[in-house]
């Protein structure tokens, strides 16, 4: 699986930063560093959305305060 | 165009408790790349030194550059200066470099410490010529410049830094010319050396100058061009002339941008591979190859931007961009230091998605950050172009 998240001007504001930074604790504490590549791109074109999170081909907005919601909900069933 | 080009930098530090200083630098460029430089230093501190050394400073850079004689100049000089009711004498000692076209240097000194000239990193001894002008003695050399050399002219202030004080008889001129092969010796600009020189005369004077000091040196560099490109065209259809243009200039290449950067590999064929280090608080870097830095763009202009003011003014932050690894410091480094030449590529498209009114990102933000970058870049001795498409 490959999760990307977008650091361009408007996602870098809206705190891509400390998104990147809980999902490489999150896939660190449920030990995915195998299954999971976490990359960042600039801007996608949806900045209304930010911050934008891809994994595989299907966006995601996601916020600081939701990155463990958005984690459980739509990353770690996959690999049950 | 000329291989050589040269580096100007200087930097002064006031009498303590005056508001003005004494010391003054001229620098007067011309169409043929050539500089008229003077340093004067008007005698006493204060207003009156001054106005001495203002005057002096301006009336040698100006009449020298039209191409007027050494004889005229000082002549003029004395004609003009307003004599000090105190000491009865109108009096500013000076020291001219006339850099010829990059290659030949006229250096004229009267009353002032020794120009310092550092040849392969040591002190060279150049040869000078003993004149009197209107009753003055004043020494004239004429040397031909080679890359790398260093021309460190002064004002008194520099030699006597510490007298009664750290040093009983000064900072001795060998000592001073030592100090400065050493620094020379790291490679750095002509900004920071005149910095170095002045900062240290001050930490002599324990914080409390007895006298204006002003050093201002001269580096003869190999140019060095640099090209940036900052946001996507107006128009769509533009990308390609925009790219070609650009990607065909000599030196490194610079991309600023979200949007820019993914024109840019498009037009290479290549991937951007974007990093998730976060060095500070800047966005990451991204690599492409065929492109020496890619960045974010607004962000990280911005502090660049602001790196560019404190540069020319109070060099406060030199430290925190010139060993950081965050975009916005390598920009500065390329830039500030490494940089002669500089080419903008600017677009000006309007974001949509920057539309937004949470934002605080407006187009006239993005065209004022270019605006204030190049004028920063042009005070420090740099040649910009900066094209809009």
């Amino acid at each position: 699986m490959k999760i990307t998240v977008c650091i361009g001007s408007s996602c870098h504001i809206k705190g891509s930063r400390l998104v990147v930074e809980q999902l490489q604790y999150l896939i660190a504490e449920n030990k995915l560093g195998d299954e999971i590549e976490l990359g960042g791109t600039f801007c996608m074109g949806k900045c209304q959305q930010g911050v934008c999170v891809m994994v595989d081909d299907q966006l995601f907005s996601v916020s600081p305060e939701t990155v463990r919601e958005f984690f459980e909900k739509n990353v770690k069933p996959k690999f049950a | 165009m000329n291989e050589l080009c040269c580096e100007i930098g200087y930097k002064s530090i006031r009498h303590v408790g005056e508001q003005l200083c004494g010391d003054h630098v001229d620098v007067v460029e011309q169409e043929d790349g050539s500089a008229v430089i003077v340093l004067a230093d008007g005698l006493g501190s204060g207003v009156k030194a001054s106005i001495l050394s203002t005057l002096t400073g301006k009336i040698v850079s100006t009449m020298l550059a039209a191409g007027l004689s050494l004889e005229e100049c000082v002549e003029t000089i004395a004609a003009t200066l307003p004599v000090c009711s105190v000491r009865n004498l109108a009096y500013s000692t000076f020291t001219i470099l006339h850099i010829i076209q990059n290659r030949t240097a006229e250096i004229i000194q009267y009353d002032n410490p020794p120009v310092i000239v550092l040849r392969d990193q040591v002190n060279w001894e150049y040869p000078r010529q003993e004149m009197t002008i209107g009753g003055k003695l004043v020494y004239r050399s004429v040397i031909r410049l080679q890359e790398n050399d260093v021309l460190i002219a002064m004002s008194d202030g520099c030699p006597h830094a510490g007298i009664g004080f750290s040093n009983s008889f000064g900072w001795k001129q060998e000592e001073i010319t030592s100090f400065m092969e050493a620094m020379n010796y790291c490679g750095y600009s002509a900004k920071l050396l005149s910095s170095l020189l002045v900062d240290e005369c001050d930490k002599l004077y324990g914080g409390r100058p007895g006298d204006d000091a002003t050093a201002c040196v001269v580096r003869m560099r190999r140019r060095v061009p640099m090209n940036i490109l900052f946001g996507p065209p107006r128009n769509r259809d533009d990308v390609k002339r925009m790219m070609s243009l650009f990607f065909a200039k000599e030196g490194k290449h610079i991309v600023c941008g979200g949007t820019t950067s993914a024109l840019a590999a498009k037009w290479l064929k290549k991937p951007l591979k974007t990093s998730l280090e976060f060095v500070g608080d800047m966005p990451p870097i991204a690599r492409l190859e065929g492109v020496d830095l890619v960045t974010e763009g607004v962000f990280t202009v911005n502090r660049v931007v602001e790196y560019a003011k404190d540069f020319i003014g109070d060099n406060a932050r030199y430290d925190e961009w010139s060993r950081q690894k965050d975009a916005a410091s390598l920009i500065s480094q390329l830039l500030f230091e490494e940089a002669t030449d500089i080419s903008f590529y600017v677009g000006r498209a309007i974001n949509p998605a920057h539309q937004n009114p949470d934002l605080p990102i407006t187009f006239s933000i993005k065209m004022n950050l270019v605006q204030n970058l190049s004028d920063a870049l042009q005070k420090m001795g740099k040649r910009v172009k900066v094209s809009y498409f």
